[in-house]
């Protein structure tokens, strides 16, 4: 493992720009990349997640935008601001042009794999001409070499009869299949680091449990990083190194895997851990988050998570706790953004405990959905997770 | 409600008989028309069905809950909505308080219905978007009649409180809400005409994982208060094991398991519980457990596997009798049939083919003589009919595998039903495995 890692996040910060105001999906993360491991990007819906990994791709959208920070990636920015000499922010002129990071980073450098799989794959031309094409065009192969090169990806990822499959359309393929054909399609170019966004949420338990499998096999052989967004904690537990958790644009705990759950730091990573029910063991109750998350173009004062927190106290409202090292994980450092921790020192314990707080959750979710209502009128905290 | 029926409480409320749904593949004059031109007249209809649910038979004790579980396209929710008969049943009885659903005429059905409600996944679709709250869970005491206008006005606004919800937002539009309030209206005007029995088919599924569990404590709450019955649909195995009493697990139409919860999930017998319950990633990075261990995809409910459905599938099949075969072998022979029907391997010398699949050494006598035929037919340097197209060959060796070895199972003669020992509790366990014949 080299001391420079593949990927640094620094402070990145991505906003929208709506009619409503200015949305502040991702709020001054930072987060790294090593060689040859999992980081997982969990959160809830609305946490910025997506918007982060899409951010780093260069893939965000009007009225989106990425308004700080820096990305790096082998060396090479991705994504960078300095001052000019007017004393407004430009692009810095060591960032690559978006032709150079279209040419030479998607796909080839970084790969994504969405969701959705029917939607990434073109329903009019077929499986493999869809693998074949990108195959061509990302590594300049001659159309024989890249038609034998996509069977043998078909193959490799566990497409059944790959020679067949070649010609039939994404339709006639299964959920988990199609999910094999983008990660076909994003291992092609063989990138040293994979974005996969919910790669699984659309899947059968079955069926994410071949995936999941094929993914740590395929690791094992390419050495291939994965940044992993999920909702899923199960999943992150499964596969993850190391995990970041977010809440309203921030990474609120960032810790290795084993830590997150065995050690855990922040109150929200606490209470979404005791709020799921679990497929080992049976709970009889189930200890619920209060509330919903706000909406983040009017985020809560202090820490955000206070409105929700158990533990919060009267300096949770005014102080806004950045990320620190709370605790140390064997030589890796074990960061939380809560004032609770001593690393803080911002007079916790002194602090009187809020108003209304862990008061029992019939009476609580009838306040708390008041006040969100007025802040939240059209907020929605189903994801995009539907599944059948 | 209707106390006259002659219910006697200590029934099932709700009792199952071999309730089937099939689907007609397509509608239209000429859906299924197929053009043959080896006979006279050169057409034939076709009229294929999808057997989504296929002679399920169970029961719902007043004040359980009862978790059905299952993959995508198992038919859970079309059993759900089969029971309410929102959908006609194709055979079968539903009966509920005793009384035959299925006798029922338009008016008896439509009142009965004020008895059994349903809660519908998508919390955002099932609410009329130009409506008020109020006038939303109102709307079903209305179609029966229940109160007079200020009644109801009071008793909607008592079920949003009861719900979870503050009782001032009764004129609200659904839009102001969040997916878990949406999901909490939902539920209090299922509550509304004061039912026994709700289906819930996968109602909180679409919420975020917080969310989640705030919908659940209120509905494990709202049970107990109004002593409902509910039937939970749902695909998330944890959220299953947290709300039910009893659990039936599905697949391809058929129930394969039905026990109490801790007997199913900490004793199942069933081969496809166990790969399910095997597979869902534990929020334990410590819980280094096997998973992805079930193979290939679930076959098409149009024409299902004979027999025992998951048998094509099952890492357990059970060994023809007419062979004489160590436990090895078998399933060394199992995963080359497997291998060769999906083909999932490179055409390889046979010596090679025997290598990697039965360890250089085939099995004997009978059946090792049908390995060697599929062998030849398939290896590279093998003799099998030299123009021959190669997936013609291919073709014939799976038929020749699966006709010799699948076929000759148990599991593809007799759909299996055992009633076992619970281990956990004194229910029943019902098991569809001839595991356990």
């Amino acid at each position: 493992m080299s001391s420079e890692p593949l990927l640094r996040v620094e402070n990145l910060k991505t906003q929208f720009f709506t009619e409503e105001g200015t949305v502040r999906a991702v709020d001054g993360i930072s987060f790294e990349v090593r060689e040859g491991e999992i980081v997982g990007l969990v959160g809830e819906s609305g946490a910025g997640k997506s918007v982060a990994s899409m951010s780093i791709m260069g893939l965000v959208e009007s009225p989106g935008e990425i308004v700080g920070g820096e990305i790096t990636y082998k060396g090479e920015t991705l994504f960078g601001l300095e001052e000019g000499p007017d004393g407004e922010l430009r692009e810095r002129d060591d960032m690559l042009s978006s032709e150079e990071i279209r040419t030479r980073i998607r796909g080839n450098e970084i790969a994504v794999i969405f969701q959705d799989p029917m939607e990434s794959l073109n329903p009019v031309f077929t499986v493999g001409g869809q693998l074949r094409e990108f195959i061509e065009l990302n590594r300049g192969l001659p159309e024989d070499e890249a038609r034998a090169e996509a069977i043998d990806m078909l193959r490799e990822v566990g497409i059944p009869d790959p020679e067949e499959r070649y010609d039939e359309y994404p339709h006639q393929f299964s959920g988990g299949m199609r999910q094999r054909v983008l990660i076909a399609m994003a291992l092609a170019c063989e990138p040293s680091l994979i974005i996969a966004d919910e790669p699984t949420t659309a899947l059968d338990v079955t069926v994410e449990g071949q995936i999941l499998d094929l993914v740590d096999d395929l690791q094992e052989k390419y050495g291939t990083s994965f940044i992993w967004v999920t909702h899923d904690l199960g999943v992150v537990a499964e596969i993850c190194d190391r995990v970041n958790v977010m809440y309203l644009g921030e990474i609120v705990e960032k810790a290795p895997v084993d830590d997150l759950f065995y050690d855990t730091k922040h109150p929200y990573t606490n209470a979404l851990l005791n709020s799921i029910p679990r497929p080992d063991r049976t709970v009889t109750e189930l200890e619920a988050i209060e509330g919903v998350m706000p909406e983040a173009i009017s985020p809560p004062s202090g820490c955000r998570f206070h409105p929700r927190c158990p533990d919060a106290r009267e300096v949770c409202k005014r102080a806004h706790p950045d990320a620190k090292v709370v605790a140390d994980a064997d030589g890796e450092p074990h960061e939380a953004a809560c004032v609770k921790h001593d690393a803080f020192d911002a007079g916790y314990d002194q602090s009187p405990p809020l108003e209304g707080t862990a008061v029992d959750t019939g009476s609580a979710a009838v306040e708390e959905s008041e006040s969100e209502l007025t802040a939240n009128p059209a907020g929605d905290d189903s994801g995009g997770e539907t599944r059948e | 409600m209707d106390e006259d029926s002659g219910y006697d409480s200590d029934d099932a409320l709700l009792e199952l008989d071999g309730v089937t749904k099939y689907f007609g593949q397509e509608s239209g004059l000429l859906a299924g028309l197929e053009f043959e031109p080896n006979q006279f007249p050169p057409v034939n209809i076709n009229r294929e069905t999808v057997k989504a649910v296929d002679d399920v038979s169970l029961e719902i004790q007043p004040g359980e809950t009862l978790g059905l579980v299952g993959e995508s396209g198992c038919g859970k929710s079309t059993l759900g909505r089969t029971i309410l008969r929102l959908l006609e049943p194709t055979d079968g009885d539903i009966y509920f308080k005793g009384e035959n659903l299925a006798d029922l005429g338009g008016e008896e059905l439509r009142r009965m219905r004020s008895d059994m409600q349903m809660i519908f996944q998508d919390p955002q679709s099932s609410l009329d978007p130009r409506m008020k709250v109020g006038q939303i869970i109102e709307e079903p005491m209305r179609a029966h009649d229940m109160l007079d206008d200020e009644g109801r006005r009071a008793r909607a606004k008592e079920l949003l409180e009861k719900v979870g919800l503050d009782p001032r937002h009764y004129n609200r539009h659904p839009h102001a809400f969040s997916g878990g309030q949406r999901q909490r209206i939902n539920l209090a005007r299922a509550l509304s005409v004061d039912p026994d029995f709700v289906v819930c088919d996968e109602p909180v599924s679409a919420l975020d994982v917080s969310i989640q569990a705030q919908v659940l404590n209120t509905m494990e709450s709202l049970q107990e208060e109004f002593g409902l019955t509910y039937l939970f649909i749902a695909h998330d195995l944890s959220v299953i094991r947290h709300i039910s009493d009893r659990v039936a697990v599905m697949y391809l139409g058929h129930i394969v398991e039905l026990a109490e919860k801790e007997e199913l999930f900490e004793n199942p017998q069933h081969p496809y519980t166990r790969a399910l319950l095997d597979s869902i990633p534990v929020p334990d990075p410590r819980e280094n457990g096997v998973r992805g261990i079930l193979e290939g995809e679930v076959p098409s409910p149009v024409d299902p596997p004979s027999g025992c459905r998951f048998r094509t599938r099952c890492p357990r099949l059970i060994a023809p009798d007419a062979y004489d075969w160590s436990d090895e072998k078998w399933a060394q022979t199992r995963a080359f049939m497997r291998a060769v029907k999906r083909r999932s391997f490179e055409p390889m010398p046979a010596a090679r083919i025997e290598a990697e699949f039965f360890d250089g050494d085939r099995p004997g006598g009978e059946a090792g003589s049908i390995v060697d035929e599929a062998i030849d037919l398939i290896a590279s340097d093998g003799g099998g009919g030299d123009g021959d197209d190669e997936s013609d060959r291919w073709a014939a060796a799976t038929d020749l595998l699966l006709e010799s070895f699948a076929e000759q199972s148990v599991c593809a003669h007799e759909r299996p039903a055992y009633d076992l020992e619970s281990e956990h509790g004194d229910g029943d366990h019902f098991a569809a495995c001839h595991l356990h014949r």
